[in-house]
């Protein structure tokens, strides 16, 4: 495990390429990408379908491996980690929040936002002081004991981001995250995930199709082919259409 | 904390996928309490023969003198002394598994009457003790058993009596070789016939009082086996170990069991048993087949569930544990409610027997043991144990492949599975 070059990024990565080997032609979903997301950041990563950004973050949240080059999460290289280290990693790092919400179906809400805490080996009370209070936070009290097919579509999303956050991870992963909902909901959840961002330091990445959320991010970049084609820092951040 | 994480995860998922868990744990649940059925019943069935056979023959134990098992000969026989001994030592051995102990005086020979004459089995018995120990008394057909005051008494089967012509009553000479190397008649009346369904035994084996037997042969106080009935053949090996230790020092007594004494039936029970444990092995495989497919079914269908726990920070290993954890789970409820399932059912529709004298013409007989057409089954602790390990090594090894599948998932695909 080394250290990344700048100690102070929260993601960097250095030509890295993701290439699916597929008959007659591999496929490249992304094509020698070097980046750098400054802890703290709140980041939109846009494209048309195809264009590599689920890759991209399944390669910095360890789920998979690139072909070439280096990722840093932090100041630990995933490259040369093992799958066990990987996936102490993402228990202690990164938070994920995915399009199809993807709750465990056989936990409760408060359950499947408890997980990682869970895992972690934070004792019970601790666990649940910390989810309510959450779950306050973003809309969900009274609902900690129903079972995820028993929420809304916005109502599951808002766990997911729960679960991603509650263990105070340094980076948050969210794939998508409004794509299955009204824009009403899309709307409180990135009110939350701001929030968070704002109070608790969070940095978040997110891959979207959603203009909302490209309006709030204080970055935007645009891939396409596996590549950036452009990288545009905004200090304002407008609240979207 | 993550061993307790994965057995909720393997819980709650046995739980919330009850249909496939109820499939899965049927097929488990059915095949225990096939194979708990099925060994009950054999082991039912071979008791019976075995029971046959030994009150029939020289006991489930026999203490002779060395040789007599090979030469059958009164050159080999137990001299008063040794019988003493040989009583003695199963008194101080055995406790409540023994039912019954008996000296025999046992010597080939030849029947004669006037119509014609054949070579028996002539037995000497003690007529008090033989009531304890055979089943010849209760297989009178005319006459009575022989009596404790009888001296010159023969008990004949009906087969015998029909080829010599004999009827209650009558008298005819049983004449064998003595103790002394002389041949010696010895006249006997018929005081019953008796019918075993065996025609070897219906036309071959004279009973008569052992007193008689002594006097006539030259053998006061001896006897040629001195044959012990248990209460279940169950006993036999351990009683064959005890007495062989308790006897290790005397060179006049020989110890033998009834697979000794009974070769063929033993023989014939291994067979048996060999067909039912390849039935018992199908079973196995399609019960293993049926955990196997249900549980990958629900691995295969479940594959954006395990990405999730991998992202979420669970190892690869850990994913494996939750569906082998479910495996077990199922396998032990499944196999501790097989045992129940399968002796309720077999003790609540069998224990009186299955009756399967549809299937026989006739009275069937091997190796000196009657088959009763009625198997009333018998449940054996050793046998149910066994099949409750071979249900559970079965789910359990059927769970281990799905476990491996689990664990093997690439995350990223996984998370691309529709559910």
């Amino acid at each position: 495990m080394s250290r990344a070059p700048n100690g102070s990024a929260a993601v960097r990565t250095e030509d890295v390429w993701k290439v699916y080997p597929q008959e007659p032609e591999p496929v490249r979903a992304v094509q020698g990408l070097s980046l750098q997301i400054e802890r703290g950041d709140f980041v939109a990563m846009a494209g048309p379908s195809g264009s590599g950004k689920t890759t991209v973050l399944n390669l910095i949240g360890g789920l998979t491996r690139p072909s070439e080059g280096r990722i840093w999460v932090g100041d630990v290289e995933l490259t040369s980690m093992k799958n066990k280290e990987l996936a102490r990693l993402r228990l202690e790092r990164i938070g994920f929040v995915f399009q199809a919400y993807n709750l465990l179906p056989v936990l409760t809400a408060l359950e499947n936002a408890e997980f990682t805490l869970l895992l972690r080996g934070v004792p019970r009370d601790e666990r649940v002081r910390r989810v309510r209070s959450l779950f306050a936070e973003i809309g969900l009290e009274g609902l900690e004991d129903r079972m995820p097919g028993k929420l809304s579509g916005g109502q599951q999303q808002r766990v997911a981001v729960a679960r991603a956050v509650v263990g105070e991870p340094a980076l948050v992963l969210a794939d998508e995250p409004t794509a299955n909902l009204d824009s009403v909901t899309s709307a409180a959840l990135l009110d939350t995930m701001e929030r968070l961002n704002r109070e608790h330091g969070t940095t978040f990445l997110f891959s979207t199709h959603d203009p909302s959320v490209m309006a709030r991010a204080r970055r935007l970049i645009h891939l396409v082919d596996g590549r950036i084609s452009s990288d545009e820092r905004r200090d304002a951040v407008g609240r979207g259409p | 904390m993550r061993a307790f994480v994965i057995l909720r995860l393997a819980l709650r998922s046995v739980g919330r996928n009850a249909r496939r868990s109820v499939l899965t744990a049927a097929a488990m649940v059915l095949g225990l309490a096939l194979l708990i059925f099925s060994r009950s019943l054999a082991d039912g069935g071979h008791e019976q023969w075995i029971d046959s056979a030994v009150t029939l023959g020289a006991g489930h134990v026999a203490i002779q003198a060395p040789g007599y098992l090979e030469s059958a000969s009164l050159d080999h026989r137990l001299d008063a002394a040794s019988v003493d001994r040989a009583v003695a030592a199963v008194r101080a051995t055995l406790g409540a598994e023994l039912a019954a102990v008996a000296p025999r005086l046992a010597v080939e020979g030849l029947a004669s009457a006037p119509a014609s004459a054949l070579p028996v089995r002539i037995e000497g018995v003690d007529p008090e003790l033989e009531v304890a120990f055979s089943n010849m008394p209760s297989r009178l057909t005319e006459g009575r058993y022989l009596a404790p005051d009888d001296r010159l008494s023969a008990f004949v089967g009906v087969e015998l009596a029909r080829r010599l012509d004999l009827e209650v009553g009558s008298r005819f000479v049983l004449t064998a070789q003595s103790s002394a190397g002389d041949i010696q008649g010895q006249l006997v009346r018929v005081t019953g016939l008796f019918r075993t369904g065996i025609p070897e035994v219906d036309e071959g084996l004279v009973h008569i009082p052992i007193e008689t037997a002594r006097t006539w042969l030259g053998t006061p106080g001896e006897a040629t086996t001195v044959a012990l009935l248990l209460s279940s053949s169950r006993f036999s090996d351990a009683a064959v170990a005890r007495l062989r230790s308790a006897t290790a020092e005397d060179a006049g007594l020989r110890v033998l069991g009834w697979q000794e004494t009974s070769p063929e039936l033993h023989d014939a029970i291994v067979i048996d048993d060999v067909g039912d444990y390849i039935f018992h092995g199908i079973l196995f495989a399609i019960v293993a087949l049926a955990i196997l497919n249900s549980i990958m079914m629900s691995v295969l269908g479940r594959r954006r569930e395990f990405g999730i726990l991998q992202a979420m920070g669970l190892t690869r290993a850990q994913t494996g544990w939750v569906v082998f954890g479910e495996g077990l789970f199922l396998t032990f409820a499944s196999g501790l409610v097989g045992v129940v399932v399968g002796m309720l059912f077999t003790w609540g529709f069998f224990r009186n027997g299955l009756d399967f004298s549809a299937f026989m013409e006739n009275d069937m007989a091997f190796s000196g043991a009657i088959i009763d057409p009625v198997i009333v089954p018998e449940f054996h602790v050793r046998q149910i144990v066994l099949s409750l390990y071979s249900i559970l090594l079965i789910g359990t090894l059927a769970s281990i492949y799905p476990a491996l599948r689990a664990s093997r998932f690439d995350v990223a695909e996984a998370m691309k599975f529709d559910q």
